[in-house]
């Protein structure tokens, strides 16, 4: 039985008991439908997580919300800034669960499309993926039951949430679900890209270099429009051993060893520095490693060889990536922290 | 399997709001009794040899090293209580132990000899990946508050068992304990279903009866039937970069549970 169908049958039984008292009426939440670029696909939402007022705004605050942290001084946006494409600008991030540390912070753009989550994608919704961060190491979960504590005592939030899930008090659900739904209306889909794409705007030519070169060279294999992923895990060679496990840290298989997930070129001129322990600090040096065929490690994908590339041609790539920058995205009032 | 479980939510939640309204309900069917039952308590005790196993104690291994357990956590599912006749009665689906303190669960089960008794150490396959810890109320021991910390959080899935402590390895006595062990072990394949048999347990009408079940820490560490694990060496896994330490862990852990 779908879960909303299990919720409305509880409801009807207190309705048909009617020993709570009814429950007090509140402004109404109304459905928001997503602007989804023409050349995206369409949105999938979980059916207990459909985007609605009440839950964007819940999710926007709680994204924002310093509660969240044990020292209550941390927020999702502490290392997922909007101006960076919901990046930091920093190597790796210092320490949540999860986040052990030692990796570099990822867009949060298009997430609504990935299949899985996390570099060695273990983890299969957002609704889930909002847990890890919640987690200090040594107080896991205790750590979840203090925030839920701390934002309950906000009558705003509480309402929100009564209005956003219909559950009077907030509780782990309604924040993994509030965070979720906020971070599937992260679209970036209106780069100089998009626009060319829709006929609205021109490429330079360097630029179109760039973009025929991405093909030629084998690029668009692994970072696939028009998300510029195709979720695969590949070890591109950037370490003879690997210090991180990478995909084996899930599967056990060593061969995995130094696999992770290929991720969106979107917005990538403002989210260095680059790979997933923030090793590259520019897009020069990316693509430097890129043309000399990676490091030539012995489990290096054997797509990844060199390129020969001239200078002109590296700095058409460079060109290309750059008309993948979105400024709507990075300026989007809808994504922006809310006054109290 | 879910639709199944939703169904058993909906009748425990609709029990639970028809026992709040009982002060207001007019009048109540008298109970029929169906058969008699009786008062099954399963204890759970760890123990390091004849003693009882005190969490923080600093105990001698067989390998000669000083330890001290901070911390043992198991999740124990699907415990089975077994009738001669061979029905199996179900006590408890999931149950998270925590060996800092003596585990007394009781049960009310029907009347009569019961002959084995079944477990899982860990969480069920059908359980364990899929399920949304955020979804559980926060009694349930799979829920985030209920499942303390013992969930993958990158990964997803439950840390089926943690053991964790201190431990000596210069061999001076007296020396404080400065190295680390940890086992945090959980994966599907990981999963261990243990079934004793030709157990003999009455369970009087109205009456109760207890069963012991003893996890024998100092075995887990030097088993009589499993593999060495000198915590001095071999001392630290999250299950997937050490598996071959986690099976080890985990077979000699499954070995060292008796009932008594
Ligand atoms: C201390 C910095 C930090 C904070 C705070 C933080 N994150 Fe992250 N986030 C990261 C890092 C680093 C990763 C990459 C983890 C990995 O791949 O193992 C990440 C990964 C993610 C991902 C997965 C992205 C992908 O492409 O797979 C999501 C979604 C996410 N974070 C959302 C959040 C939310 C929601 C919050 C607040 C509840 C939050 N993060 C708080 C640093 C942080
Ligand atoms: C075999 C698949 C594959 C091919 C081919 C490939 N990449 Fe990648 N790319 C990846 C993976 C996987 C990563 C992440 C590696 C890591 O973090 O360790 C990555 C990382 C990157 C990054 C850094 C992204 C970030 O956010 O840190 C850039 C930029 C990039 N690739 C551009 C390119 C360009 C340009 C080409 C063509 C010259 C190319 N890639 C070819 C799989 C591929």
């Amino acid at each position: 039985m779908p879960r909303r169908l299990w919720w409305s049958s509880f409801l009807f039984v207190l309705g048909v008991i009617g020993c709570t008292s009814p429950p007090t009426t509140t402004k109404q939440d109304r459905p928001v439908h997503f602007r989804i670029p023409s050349h995206f696909p369409p949105m999938v939402h979980p059916t207990d997580n459909e985007p609605t007022e009440a839950r964007l705004e819940f999710g926007r605050r709680l994204f924002y919300h310093t509660a969240l942290s044990q020292n209550e001084t941390t927020s999702c946006a502490s290392c997922h800034v909007q101006s960076a494409a919901f990046t930091d600008g920093r190597v790796t991030s210092p320490g949540l669960n999860g986040h052990a540390g030692v990796r570099n912070t990822p867009t949060l753009a298009n997430l609504a499309w990935s299949p899985y989550l996390m570099s060695e994608g273990g983890v299969p919704s957002l609704e889930l993926q909002a847990l890890a961060p919640l987690h200090e190491p040594l107080e896991m979960g205790m750590n979840m039951m203090i925030a839920v504590d701390r934002l309950n005592q906000d009558a705003y939030l509480r309402t929100l949430n009564q209005r956003a899930y219909g559950r009077d008090s907030i509780d782990p659900f309604t924040i993994t679900r509030a965070l979720a739904c906020f971070q599937r209306s992260l679209i970036s889909g209106d780069s100089k890209f998009d626009q060319y794409k829709m006929g609205a705007a021109e490429l330079t030519s360097k630029e179109a270099k760039g973009l025929a070169l991405f093909s030629e060279v084998g690029c668009a294999n692994c970072h696939r429009e028009p998300f510029f992923t195709d979720y695969g895990f590949y070890n591109i060679g950037l370490y003879s051993v690997s210090t991180d496990p990478g995909l084996e840290r899930k599967t056990h298989i060593k061969s995995d060893s130094g696999k992770f997930k290929t991720p969106t070129l979107r917005n990538i001129a403002v989210t260095g520095p680059y790979m997933h322990d923030g090793s590259m600090s520019s897009l020069e040096e990316v693509i430097a490693f890129y043309n000399a065929g990676g490091t030539g490690a012995r489990l290096q994908d054997e797509r990844i060889r060199a390129l020969h590339l001239s200078a002109e041609d590296e700095e058409a790539l460079i060109a290309f990536l750059e008309t993948l920058t979105d400024w709507n995205f990075l300026q989007n009032q809808q994504f922006t922290p809310l006054s109290e | 399997m879910k639709s199944a479980r939703y169904f058993i939510m909906a009748c425990a939640a609709l029990t639970l709001l028809l026992s709040a309204c009982k002060n207001t309900a007019t009048q109540e069917d008298p109970e029929t009794e169906v058969a008699a039952n009786g008062q099954f308590n399963l204890r759970m005790d760890a123990k390091w040899g004849n003693e009882d196993f005190v969490i923080e104690q600093v105990y001698l291994d067989t390998y000669g090293n000083r330890i001290r357990v901070d911390q043992f956590l198991s999740y124990v599912s699907q415990i089975f209580l077994v009738h001669e006749n061979g029905t199996e009665v179900l006590l408890k689906d999931f149950y998270l132990a925590n060996f800092e303190n003596d585990v007394e669960l009781p049960f009310e089960v029907p009347a009569g000899r019961y002959t084995g008794l079944k477990l899982g150490l860990g969480i069920p396959a059908a359980y364990n990946k899929h399920e949304d810890p955020a979804q559980y109320p926060s009694s349930h021991p799979l829920s985030v508050a209920g499942s303390q910390g013992m969930f993958w959080y990158w990964n997803t899935g439950y840390i089926f068992t943690k053991f964790e402590g201190k431990i000596d390895t210069t061999g001076t006595p007296d020396a404080a304990l400065l190295d680390s062990f940890l086992f945090h072990i959980g994966d599907d394949p990981y999963y261990r279903e243990l079934t004793f048999e030709n157990l003999n347990v009455t369970v009087p009408a109205n009456g109760a009866v207890d069963m012991q079940l003893r996890i024998f820490v100092d075995q887990i560490l030097a088993p009589v039937a499993g593999s060495s694990l000198d915590l001095a060496t071999n001392a630290v896994t999250h299950t997937s970069e050490q598996d071959v330490l986690a099976t080890t862990f985990f077979d000699n852990y499954a070995a060292a549970i008796v009932v008594e």
